[in-house]
């Protein structure tokens, strides 16, 4: 089989991608560079072994190929001033002695790059000796799949399409070679014929898998990401916060928005309270067209016990005292998380000095720091607002607010893009108060065109505005989307706002002890970001724009009916909003008429998307229809076919009839070995139902078959057999 | 195997025969398929189970000249295909044809010859015609060999070649008798033995026109491709050094022919293959080593590679 054919070609064809998929990741994951040099070995090397060069110029086409690489990656003289090579070798011998010594760390580049050619060599000879020798490549392709999924788990990765290449050559290869053996173990000549009816309903097999499973909705894992858990178990109580861009979770880089999330489910603190809350970290003030920065940094340092030094809600707004209190998961984590309102920080343990712990609170982003705190309990109030007094401020007035405190809040860049502020505009249109426009925006975002999604998130390119893109381009986001949206939304008409960052209530765990509190679990999952507004003589008040997420602010509608409309104070927010159906993104602009494959794709997944549950119970319902009636085949096939046989006239009906009645004996449970002849198949069908019709038939059909004769009018002589037979396979 | 009508004329044959012959009606019957088919038989088997008596009866029953050679190491070809000698009155070589020339040869333990003088028998049997002095003597018509092979005793033998083994159609074992076979063998053997007896069916003209006829048994596609199929594996067979050759082919359609005609049928089932695969087949392969060492005999394999093969139940497309 070892042959410059087609199929071969092929077979190194398909061999050459799943090598090259080794490669791929290493490039994004090592240092390493210059990877399509290696590529291009693989290539040189297979394409010489296919042409069935001498292994002698084989092997001394490679070892140039290698060396004029090195040379060209590490030396700088001409190739073929030699005395590179001295210092090469020299090179080399130092570092297989650092090789046997196990110094890994020391080994040099040059000595590095060598040994990836050799390891490609060797893994190349593999792979021939599988494909053409063992004609078995399950084991290869196997720890191909197991090291891209291992990539895809533990690293930056996306082997998205990596598993979808590697499954479609993997099959591809694993059939074709299935083929050979077969060909091989019955000594069949193989044809260009076989080939074809071999490959065709392969490939079909495999295209369609491979759609089937791109497109059909995949559940989320059942298990926890381990990657946050391992990293836990190895650094101890290690950093959980910040995880690296593409993991949920607190961070406080937020410079460049977007990109898709994964999901973290490991606890970072439980909280006791009497209801869910909001946790604040810490706010930030400036918009840079991708994201967020703070405005400045104002240290301030205080006292446990102490007022916080914020700025508190104004005593015209009722409130009512709460506390809770907080048990962080990660002692060393220095942030203090809090509920809006807060007043004061006590009881934080452990106590060092006996006294009152010092806290260091940043009031420019009310981020509040402390260290190793095991737990600490916090006294706040939840505002109750009056909807007139809300509703009082409509414009700007600089007896209410500090021009440059002003000025800081409803800053935007200069570029951002006009069309930002239109559509605000438009939505607020009608509305009077700075409060009725901040709700009317949040609704904004409840427009089914806007839909909550964590993983196909864009991240913006160099010329595009973060919320630009979301606004008008993709529509579809998470929490940083949909506040950071609205924050700069409502700075354009002149609101002042900022962007809030925090965990939404967690999950309830338990009651406490005495029952009267509740413990919530919040884990990174729960990391989140909204938007507060500032009223003056209201304080900054929270809006929540993120689809599927609530949460609502007491306000008093009514002046003096003090809870006839009483919002509850802390509904249960929905946590993972479940993913709803989706309108498909409607595409309004001219240029993307022509007929484009993203957008087909892109509908194509959402129709699976949408209507996943009604292509799932129309195919069970029909796979269910269709296993029913195979399964009582038999009660009305024969029917059916006595049916169709009765009006055949020509003598040649034999043919497909005897066949049919084969079949149909088949399935009534007598079955024909491969190798029994007709009439001895006839013989025992005969003895089974006590008759002699089998072998008449039999002996009329074998006539036919093995003789090319076929007396005039047979058909109509032997069809009473026949039919009889058929009667006889009724189950 | 379904019973089925058996042709007149060969049917009074086997009756012929077992008169004399107890039980071994399927010996007989291949016996027959080599005869008709213009092949010869290599019986493997231990002295004293009827070979002879068979072979008498059968040419008994042809109205054919029979001969028997009992081979000896120090038989010589001249002893088989016969001499020139030079007789004084007439001035000139005269050739004696020796027991080769005969219709019927039943060559008696033709292991324990020479292999030149085994060539001379296997050259008459090949080319239907022996040189001797460089004048070529055609073989009378029809030309049938039956010969023995004593399987137990292998020293002082020279065992056949594999090449020259392919010249027989067919070899097959005669095996004892049963119980109330055996015993009618004796309760026969204390009378006159009836050999004698025999009255032949058809005459050597006769047989000749039987032997023209079955060429005329139609062989389908479907079976070539069967027979094909078959012999095609034994070339493959992990247990087979050196499979059938295309001569193997012949020889089994040649021979599912006769048979299909003993049994008054004018094509060849399927049928007719797999029971002559065992009996055409096994002496054309050469196992190799190890399966000899497992004790697997070329029959076994065949067999195997018979149940393996399916049998065409459709019409062949091209």
């Amino acid at each position: 089989m070892n042959k410059r054919d087609f199929p071969t070609m092929l077979l190194y064809v398909l061999g050459f991608l799943l090598l090259w998929e080794w490669l791929r990741p290493v490039e994004q994951l090592t240092e390493t560079d210059n990877i399509e040099v290696f590529v291009l070995f693989l290539l040189v090397s297979l394409a010489m072994s296919y042409l069935k060069i001498k292994w002698i110029w084989q092997f001394i086409i490679k070892i140039l190929f290698i060396l004029f690489f090195i040379h060209r990656f590490y030396y700088e003289a001409s190739f073929f001033q030699l005395n590179w090579l001295t210092s090469f070798s020299n090179d080399f011998i130092y570092n297989m002695g650092l090789m046997f010594a196990r110094n890994w760390n020391d080994l040099s580049y040059e000595f590095r790059t060598f040994l990836l050619f050799i390891l490609l060599w060797l893994m190349m000879y593999l792979i021939q000796y599988w494909l053409l020798r063992q004609q078995q490549i399950f084991i290869f392709f196997f720890m191909t799949l197991i090291y891209i999924t291992v990539l895809d788990t533990f690293t930056l990765y996306d082997a998205k399409f990596a598993i979808v290449r590697t499954v479609a050559a993997g099959f591809t290869v694993m059939g074709m070679l299935t083929f050979y053996r077969i060909i091989n173990r019955e000594k069949v000549k193989s044809s260009p014929a076989f080939m074809k009816k071999w490959m065709i309903p392969l490939t079909g097999m495999i295209g369609f898998s491979v759609l089937v499973g791109v497109v059909s909705p995949k559940a989320a894992p059942f298990w926890p990401d381990p990657v946050p858990y391992l990293k836990a178990a190895k650094e101890g109580a290690g950093n959980s916060l910040g995880n690296g861009p593409s993991r949920i979770g607190y961070g406080t880089n937020d410079e460049r928005l977007g990109g898709p999330f994964i999901g973290d489910n490991n606890p970072v603190f439980m909280a006791e309270a009497s209801g869910k809350n909001y946790w604040k970290v810490e706010t930030k003030d400036v918009y840079t067209g991708k994201g967020w920065t703070p405005y400045g940094s104002t240290p301030f340092d205080f006292q446990e016990g102490e007022l916080v030094p914020f700025y508190s809600i104004p005593d015209t707004v009722e409130t009512t005292k709460e506390t809770a209190t907080i048990y962080p998961v990660h002692t060393k984590e220095p942030l203090i998380v809090y509920p809006a309102g807060l007043q004061r920080i006590i009881n934080i343990e452990p106590n060092y000095e006996a006294g009152f712990r010092q806290l260091r609170m940043d009031t420019t982003n009310e981020k509040i720091e402390s260290f190793q705190t095991v737990e600490y309990k916090l006294d706040f109030v939840i505002p109750k607002y009056k909807i007139e007094d809300l509703r009082k401020t409509t414009d700007f007035n600089s007896n209410g607010i500090n021009r440059a405190f002003y000025k800081n809040y409803t800053r935007v860049p200069e570029n951002l893009p006009k069309r930002i502020k239109q559509l605000t505009e438009e939505i607020t249109a009608g509305k009077s108060s700075w409060f009725d426009k901040a709700k009317a925006v949040e609704a904004y975002f409840g427009r089914s065109e806007y839909s909550y999604d964590q993983k196909n998130v864009a991240l913006p390119g160099p010329g595009d505005d973060y919320v630009d893109q979301f606004l008008f381009e993709t529509k579809r986001g998470y929490c940083d989307n949909f506040s950071t949206s609205m924050a700069v939304m409502l700075r354009t008409i002149g609101i002042p706002t900022r962007w809030v960052k925090g965990f939404t209530g967690g999950d309830f765990l338990k009651y406490s002890q005495d029952n009267n509190m509740r413990i919530y679990k919040i884990t990174n999952n729960n990391a989140h970001s909204w938007v507060e507004v500032f009223l003056p003589n209201q304080g900054w008040t929270p809006f929540e724009p993120t689809r599927g997420f609530t949460n609502d602010i007491r306000i008093n509608y009514g002046s003096n009916e003090a809870t006839s409309n009483e919002q509850p104070a802390v509904p249960a927010s929905v946590q993972k909003p479940q993913d709803k159906p989706l309108d498909e993104p409607k595409q309004t602009t001219s240029e993307k008429k022509m007929f484009d494959f993203t957008l087909f794709w892109l509908k194509t997944k959402i129709f699976f998307k949408t209507n996943w549950v009604w292509i799932a119970l129309t195919i069970g319902g029909l796979a269910a229809l269709i296993t029913i009636l195979y399964r009582t085949r038999g009660k009305w096939l024969p029917y059916i076919l006595l049916l169709s046989y009765r009006f055949k006239q020509k003598d040649e009906t034999i043919n497909t009839a005897y066949l049919t009645l084969l079949h149909q004996l088949d399935r009534y449970g007598l079955k024909r070995k491969e190798n029994q002849t007709l009439r001895n198949y006839a013989q025992y069908v005969d003895q089974f139902f006590s008759t002699r019709e089998m072998t008449r038939l039999t002996k009329c059909y074998e006539e036919y078959l093995y003789h090319q004769h076929l007396p005039k009018g047979s058909w109509l002589e032997t069809r009473k057999l026949w039919e009889n037979l058929i009667k006889r396979t009724i189950a | 195997m379904v019973k089925e009508q058996i042709n007149p004329t060969i049917d009074k044959i086997l009756a012929n025969i077992e008169k004399v012959m107890i039980g071994k009606r399927d010996v007989a019957e291949l016996s027959l398929v080599a005869l008709l088919a213009g092949g010869h038989v290599l019986l493997e088997d231990v002295p004293g189970v009827g070979k002879t008596m068979m072979v008498r009866a059968l040419a008994k029953s042809v109205n054919a000249s029979f001969r028997r050679i009992q081979f000896t190491p120090d038989l010589l070809p001249s002893d088989v295909t016969g001499v020139s000698i030079y007789n004084p009155s007439e001035m000139e070589f005269q050739f004696r044809p020796g027991p080769l020339m005969g219709n019927i040869i039943l060559a008696d333990e033709i292991n324990r010859t020479s292999p030149k003088t085994q060539s001379a028998l296997l050259e008459g049997m090949e080319e239907a015609s022996v040189t001797i002095d460089g004048v070529t003597h055609k073989l009378q018509k029809p030309f049938f060999v039956m010969a023995t092979q004593n399987p137990i005793e292998y020293e002082g033998t020279y065992p056949l070649p594999e090449a020259q083994l392919d010249r027989f159609l067919l070899k097959m074992k005669m095996g004892y008798p049963d119980l109330h076979e055996e015993m009618e063998v004796l309760n026969r053997a204390q009378r006159i033995p009836p050999i004698e007896d025999l009255y032949p069916v058809i005459d050597l003209d006769g047989l000749r026109i039987l032997q023209e006829e079955i060429k005329d048994v139609y062989v389908d596609d479907t079976i070539k491709r069967y027979i094909v199929d078959i012999v095609n594996r034994t070339r493959g067979h992990e247990s087979v050094y050196l499979g059938a050759s295309p001569r193997g082919s012949i020889a089994l359609m040649k021979a599912a022919q006769a048979y299909a005609f003993i049994y008054d049928r004018d094509y060849v089932v399927p049928d007719d293959i797999q029971y002559l695969a065992t009996f055409v087949l096994p002496h054309r392969i050469i196992l190799k080593s190890e399966a000899k060492f497992e004790g697997i005999s070329a029959e076994e394999v065949i067999s195997r590679i018979v149940a393996r093969v399916p049998v065409p139940v459709q019409r062949f497309v091209k």
